[in-house]
């Protein structure tokens, strides 16, 4: 190791005041007398068209949490509350903000509390989500409406489950919305905000591309902290300017050849599969960057919320042409999650990227995600001949993440892509 | 050419050994961790140079591995207990493809390719069932040495399940079935098995290839060796010192980093 590596992050500085400004106009909403939705999985873009109803996007307030060091606490609070350690991590976070906020519990930090829901709008990708969705509903009195998206096992699923998506949307969705709203959903507002929306994931679409450069301008985490953006600031202006400005700094990295990793550029490139560690970005990067490793593309992104860069805004069914991203887009959420897209899928990125070796987070409370890591790593090894291993943690539960033994399996992995290279 | 070390700090156990310019041992020295692991290396290392008659100067180049590796104070370089696992059962048996290694608070079951490197591994995840403190904590409750452990499983006539795999449930569960009046031998069998399965499950992910070595403190109870025998279907070859083969791979190791450096 007689190289001194050193990350040289990208200025992503503009993410905080975005994502404060969310939080805090959640909070002003429910004064003004605004209703407010709890939101997990993709349907929250029904509420956040709609007027008189603001929207909490569930995962966003885990990442928030989690990278600004407050989960702990607020999973404290579930626990005292009675819920189970091993639920849904996210989950426990919102049983936990909920319990603190009915129960009047001392909180260190008021940033961690948003104004209780009025309604918990559960996209299901898993059982747990529609679970927790009504778990919150049976504790705290709040109306929940869950929207089953089942995975597609083939191509051929496709149209026939759009359709059923399309139809729970329509005849259930939008509805609840409406009569806790007590306003008419507004297809040209939602038009309106996918308009700037996809223009921005357009641009955003362009810095992924940069991934590709050998050596990176920017890592994963770099996208990771800049996913933010296009949730909480969906549809605005500021959002399209933060994603500008993040591609005039890659463009200039890459002119003046100037790296993710200095002095001289990455030595590892990784695969990261899985969620994203929210409350461990910098742990887990401090780890690889001592022998040059970064992670550089994953399926995160394209794995759990689609792509509005695929709509057409003017379609006449601006409802479906949603679900249809989920679909039968050419980014197929539901595909990518199924049993073979989703392999498929990490194939792609470790060829088009120039994977050295992958690294699979395995989150002990969201078991769905973990099935098969290890079949898929040694299939790839086999096709590749890339090395793959599994990482135990969690996104937000500090409880749940060994640093020894992360690190001990990231070494591990280095090794063995080094002995592959003699 | 010179004289190295490996210096293979574990949870439970500190080991170390001596190789000489041939690639031959020298000495080894086992010892417990303790608390203090710089300072457990060190002895570990002063153990050592005592039984090959040298002294500390005579050490070329020293390699750091387990999970202690940074408290190795006289290490030129570290490297992981997966690798060092690999390369010391490979010198031991080179027609090795599988490394079940069991050590004090973790396991792990390492792929070998046909040039001896890692090609893949699994290690258990963050609990210590099936570990070599696991096996501290069930021969407590059994009121046994550990060492005789391994010869209590062959005592056995009965069939007993331990089914928790996790160490805290696994001691109750012990107790309870000596409150049910099951024997000492069977409930020794029994635990052995449960270990036997854990292992298999991760034989599983990495994909069983012949010959399979077992390594690390674990291997020197014959009980478990058996079980494993038994529920992977094939016979584990075992080092004479099972608990250095870490510490040898880093010497090895070592020994070639010094090659590299003089030529």
């Amino acid at each position: 190791m007689s190289t001194q590596y050193k990350i040289n992050k990208l200025d992503t500085s503009g993410v905080g005041p975005l994502v404060d400004r969310h939080w805090r106009e959640l909070r002003e909403a429910k004064e003004k007398g605004m209703k407010i939705a709890w939101c997990a999985g993709p349907m929250f873009v029904y509420a956040y068209a709609t007027p008189n109803i603001a929207s909490h996007f569930m995962a966003g307030y885990a990442a928030y949490c989690g990278g600004r060091g407050m989960a702990d606490e607020v999973l404290e609070a579930a626990e005292r509350y009675g819920e189970l350690r091993d639920t849904c991590s996210y989950h426990r976070l919102h049983t936990g903000m909920a319990a603190m906020i009915m129960n009047d519990w001392p909180v260190s930090n008021p940033q961690v509390l948003l104004p209780m829901p009025d309604l918990l709008i559960g996209g299901r990708f898993c059982t747990e989500m529609s679970h927790y969705m009504e778990a919150i509903h049976r504790r705290f009195g709040v109306k929940a409406v869950t929207i089953e998206i089942p995975s597609a096992r083939s191509r051929e699923d496709l149209p026939r489950l759009e359709k059923f998506l399309t139809n729970q949307v329509k005849e259930t969705l939008i509805p609840a919305i409406e009569e806790v709203s007590g306003s008419k959903f507004d297809e040209e507002n939602m038009r309106s905000i996918l308009r700037p929306w996809k223009e921005t994931c357009i641009i955003r679409n362009k810095c992924w591309e940069f991934f590709k450069k050998k050596p990176s301008p920017w890592t994963l985490w770099d996208y990771g902290v800049s996913i933010a953006p296009v949730f909480y600031a969906m549809g605005k202006p500021e959002s399209l300017e933060y994603y500008n400005n993040l591609l005039k700094q890659l463009e200039e990295r890459t002119e003046k050849n100037i790296p993710a990793v200095h002095p001289d550029g990455e030595k590892y490139r990784l695969y990261w599969d899985g969620w994203l560690p929210w409350s461990f970005l910098g742990k887990f990067i401090r780890m690889m960057i001592p022998y040059g490793a970064i992670p550089i593309a994953g399926r995160y992104p394209w794995e759990f919320f689609p792509h509005p860069e695929d709509i057409n805004t003017e379609a006449d069914d601006i409802i479906h042409e949603w679900i249809r991203l989920i679909y039968t887009s050419p980014n197929t959420l539901s595909y990518h999650d199924g049993p073979w897209g989703g392999q498929e899928h990490i194939e792609d990125l470790i060829q088009t990227y120039s994977i050295d070796g992958m690294l699979f987070f395995s989150s002990k409370t969201c078991r769905m995600w973990n099935l098969g890591q290890q079949e898929i790593i040694a299939n790839i090894e086999k096709k590749y001949g890339i090395p793959g291993i599994v990482i135990d943690g969690d996104m937000i539960d500090s409880t749940m993440v060994s640093e020894d033994q992360i690190r001990t399996r990231i070494e591990a992995l280095l090794e063995t892509i080094d002995a592959r290279r003699r | 050419m010179a004289v190295v070390a490996g210096v293979d700090v574990g949870s439970l156990c500190t080991k170390t050994v001596i190789l000489d310019g041939n690639g031959k041992i020298l000495s080894y020295d086992i010892m417990r961790s303790g608390h203090y692991y710089k300072g457990a290396a060190e002895e570990s290392i002063e153990n050592a140079l005592k039984s090959a008659g040298l002294k500390k100067g005579d050490i070329s180049y020293t390699l750091g591995t387990g999970y202690g590796r940074g408290a190795v104070a006289e290490a030129d370089a570290e490297v992981t207990e997966i690798t060092c696992h690999a390369r010391g059962a490979a010198r031991l048996f080179p027609e090795v493809h599988t490394v079940i290694d069991i050590g004090g608070q973790d396991s792990k079951v390492i792929g070998i390719g046909d040039n001896g490197r890692v090609t893949n591994f699994v290690m258990n995840d963050k609990c210590a069932a099936g570990t070599g403190r696991f096996l501290e904590v069930m021969a407590l409750a059994l009121s046994v040495d550990i060492g005789e452990m391994g010869d209590l499983f062959f005592a056995s006539k009965e069939k007993v399940d331990v089914s928790s795999m996790c160490t805290v449930f696994a001691e109750s569960e012990v107790i309870s079935l000596f409150a049910r009046g099951h024997k000492k031998a069977d409930i020794a069998a029994g635990i052995a098995h449960a270990i036997a399965r854990r292992i298999m499950g991760m034989v599983g992910q990495v994909g069983l290839r012949e010959k399979v070595v077992m390594s690390g403190g674990v291997a020197k109870n014959a009980g478990v060796v058996r079980a494993i025998e038994e529920r992977i279907e094939t016979s584990l070859l075992v080092p004479h010192e099972p608990q250095i083969v870490g510490a040898f791979g880093a010497a090895i190791i070592a020994s070639e980093r010094m090659s590299a450096t003089i030529g």
